[in-house]
Parts: structure tokens; sequence; C-alpha cells
């Protein structure tokens, strides 16, 4: 039978949990089986060894980026109301856990996500309030996150098979590739206004041109060597208690 | 020192709490609308405790930090959801200014991430009793839908534990450090040491969303245009 509108909502809606019971076993496979369920019970209508049987597939192990398995859940739903071979749907999942996985992390991990934050750090500098800062940064970053869930899961459910072909000439790499200069940017800028903030807030003031230069520096080393950068950088800030210590031991 | 010197009432403990639990919830689990950033998670926390400013610096610098740790793969990345919120309440409970508090609140974000991320592990691992055998649950799916929604409960309880467990030692830590350190060269080192940080930690989170490209010359000039913008300004 035909999943309805109110099906696929349901089943949408669903994509929101799809990695609440995510494991090292089946990784997100429950999750996109739970987020199929309301489609796969109309499909499956009056059929419950269908139903088990397409509930089984669909546990088994699968993974992909949170937000573009809206997309997976669609297709896969599609796939089962076609009556598409077992053996091809197989194929096809295996197929699709790749794509789903590079392209959401490079895309909303790697990239929209860090925009959204330092556009929001970047509003911070420049004189709004810490809270409408953070608002600002929760309604750009979920604009793109609804889109994003929405149009995967509708394209999805209308492709079926042809997911792949949706996949590669769709939008997503194209943004990707324009967000990543704008963060090394935006990033440089927050880090700026992080410092200034720091300062003023410790009422330091005015900070050594040797410290500015360190600052540069490092971190122009740390994006060589982002390990070992980071790493540094931590060690750091865990220093300064030590030393704290050691100089008041020293002073008593 | 009592709970009333960190501005800590139970109803606001209790708040705080139950955040913390939607913010574990909301990093992996449901819905992913990311206020498990530490940016708005540690503006939170120092909102509920009158001081959203306090908790947003905070924020800002822990934010820094953990875009170096994205969730690409299988890689693990700190829980700063809880970790923020707490971070930002400690300072917050300490007035929201002096370096030693501001030091203790970063580092207890940072640890807290860390402790938050082996919770994490912890979970997933359970997850895998909860969703087999997988034949069983196919059979039931009624059941199926329980366990998910179990195991997303258990999720958001590792979160309430989280904060519940460290809200109240972070923030009696951070209000005791507020006055210190005393020194003036302890003072200096202090400060010269949390900036050197922030380069550091922006120069590695560059990297991880250049994915490769060679960037560190837009890094430098949205460094220095900001720097020059401010510089003018003021």
């Amino acid at each position: 039978m035909m999943p309805q509108r109110s099906d696929r909502l349901a089943a949408w809606w669903r994509t929101f949990a799809v990695q609440g019971s995510w494991n090292y076993r089946t990784l997100v496979g429950p999750g996109i089986a739970y987020g199929m369920l309301p489609l796969l019970r109309r499909i499956h209508a009056g059929d419950p060894v269908g139903l088990r049987d397409s509930v089984e597939r669909n546990m088994r192990s699968f993974n992909g980026h949170p937000y573009l398995c809206a997309m997976a859940v669609g297709a896969l739903a599609r796939l089962e109301y076609d009556r598409v071979e077992v053996e091809t749907v197989d194929r096809f999942r295996t197929a699709l856990r790749g794509p789903l996985g590079t392209l959401g992390d490079r895309v909303v991990w790697a990239e929209w996500r860090p925009f959204c934050l330092l556009v929001a750090a970047v509003l911070f500098g420049l004189g709004i309030s810490p809270v409408a800062a953070a608002a600002a940064f929760l309604i750009l970053y979920n604009a793109g996150h609804l889109y994003l869930r929405a149009w995967a899961f509708v394209r999805g459910w209308e492709a079926g098979l042809d997911v792949g072909r949706i996949l590669h000439e769709s939008w997503l790499d194209r943004a990707a590739g324009k967000l990543g200069p704008a963060n090394m940017l935006l990033l440089g800028a927050a880090a700026v206004i992080a410092g200034r903030v720091l300062v003023r807030q410790a009422q330091y003031g005015p900070v050594p041109w040797a410290l500015l230069a360190g600052g540069v520096l490092f971190g122009v080393l740390a994006f060589r060597w982002p390990r070992r950068g980071g790493r540094l950088a931590v060690g750091l800030l865990l220093s300064i208690p030590v030393v704290w210590l050691l100089a008041e031991a020293g002073l008593n | 020192m009592e709970l009333s010197d960190l501005a800590l009432t139970p109803g606001i403990w209790l708040a705080l709490v139950v955040a913390g639990g939607l913010l574990g919830l909301d990093a992996v689990s449901w819905p992913q609308i990311m206020i498990s950033r530490p940016l708005v998670s540690a503006t939170v926390g120092g909102a509920v405790l009158g001081n959203a400013g306090a908790g947003f610096i905070v924020g800002l610098i822990l934010e820094i930090d953990a875009m170096r740790h994205p969730p690409l793969g299988a890689a693990r990345y700190p829980d700063t959801g809880p970790a923020g919120l707490v971070a930002g309440a400690g300072f917050a409970a300490a007035g929201g200014s002096g370096t030693g508090a501001l030091v203790t609140a970063l580092i207890s974000g940072w640890t807290m991430g860390w402790i938050g991320a082996l919770s994490v592990y912890a979970r997933r691992r359970l997850n895998e009793h909860l969703l087999s055998p997988v034949e069983d649950l196919a059979a039931r799916p009624k059941r199926l839908e329980r366990r998910h929604r179990l195991a997303m409960g258990l999720d958001f309880a590792r979160g309430c534990i989280l904060v519940a467990a460290f809200l109240i030692p972070v923030a009696a830590m951070t209000r005791l450090a507020a006055a210190g350190p005393a020194q003036p060269r302890v003072l200096g080192y202090a400060m010269a040491a949390i900036l050197l940080s922030v380069a550091g930690s922006a120069g590695a989170s560059a990297r991880v969303t250049a994915f490769g490209i060679k960037g560190w010359p837009l890094l430098l000039a949205g460094a220095g245009v900001t720097g020059l913008v401010m510089a003018v300004a003021t």
C-alpha cells in the first residue's frame, strides 16, 4: 500500500532520532529501521512476514551522516514499496553508505557548522549581545539543517535507486568548496575577537608585540601540524594552574 | 562556602541538570540542532546564573578548541553540551571575572568534555546489547521502537548525571579561584598562555575545516584585518 503523507511526515520526524541507538556493531542501522517503520507498516500492511523481513534487512549495519540518513530512509522505503529485489537493495544499501557519510561530514560538520559558529562569534565581536549571537547561530545553522533534512528525505523517496545521481549532481559539494576559504577568514577573526575579550576581561592592558608575534607563529605552526599544535594549546592551558601553585608554594 | 554563595538554589541546580540532559541528548541522539555546541551551552549556563556574557566567553574559547574535533568517521570528540553548560555556569557563579576563575572554568569544561566522551563510548557499548538480537526485534517492531527510545532516554540520563556530578564542584572551585593569581608575573603568564592557546587551537581547527587546502594566509588575513579594525575603532 502506498504510504500516505502523514506516514512520510512521521518518518521524516523520526530521522531526527536516527542516531538514538547508535552502537559499534550495527552503527546507525537500528535508527534507519526505526525511521522507516511508519512507511514500512503502510507498505507491508496485512503482511507481517514481509514487515519482519524488511525491518530485519534495514536494521543491519549502516552508516552515514545523520542529516543525510533521511535520504537513505526515503530511498530504502521507496525500494520496499517498488518491490525491488532483495539482492539489489543490499547492494544499493552498501553503495549508499560511503557518499552519505563523506559528503555529509564534509558539508555539515567540517564547513556549515563552523561557518555558522564563526559568524556568531564575529557578530559578537561587532557588538551584538551574547544571547543574540548564540541565537543567530542556532537560527542560521538550523535553517540549513532543516532544509537539508527535508531535501534529502523528499529526494530519497522520489528517486529511490537513482539517489546516487542526485547526490552526484547536487549543490552540496559545491557549497562545501565555497565555505572553506570563508571559514579560514572567519576563524582568524574569531581568534582575535576571543583574544580581545580575554584581555579586556582580565584588564590585562596592551598585549606585547612579542606575544602577538608568538600567537601568529603558533597559529601557523598549529595549522601545519594540527595534532601537535592542538595538544600544545591544551598543554599551555593546563600549565597555568601548575605555574600558579608553584608560585604560591614558593611565596609561602 | 554555601550553595547560596554560588548563586545555585535547588531550583537552578535542577534546571541546569535537566538542561544538561537535553544538551547531552542533542549532540548525537536527538534532535541535533546544535544546542550542544559550547558556544550555546556555555551561554545558557551563564544566562541561567544571570551572566550570559560570562558563559559566552568560556563558550567561545571552548568552541575554538572543539572545532578541531569534528565527528568525522569513528573519531572521538568531547561531549561539549553538558561540559559547556557547567563551565559557563561555573564562570558566571564566580561573577564572570578573574583570570583564575576563567582558567578553572576552561580546564573544567575541557576535562568534563572528555569524561563525557568516555560516557558516550560506554553508552554506545550498552546500545549493542539493547539493540540485539536483530531477529527478535525485527519480529516485534514495537519492541524495536521501545528499545530505541530507551537508548535515547539513557543518553538524556547520561547528560543529567554529568551535570549533577560536576556542577557544584566546578562552581565552587571557580569561585575559590576567582581571587587569583595574585602575583603579577603569574597573571602575566596565565594571560599569555591563554592567548597562545587560543591561537594554537584556531590554527589546528582551521586545518580541520580547510580539508587540506593551503589556507593559513587566509587565516592570517582574517586575524590581521580584524585586529586592524579593532585597533582603529579603539
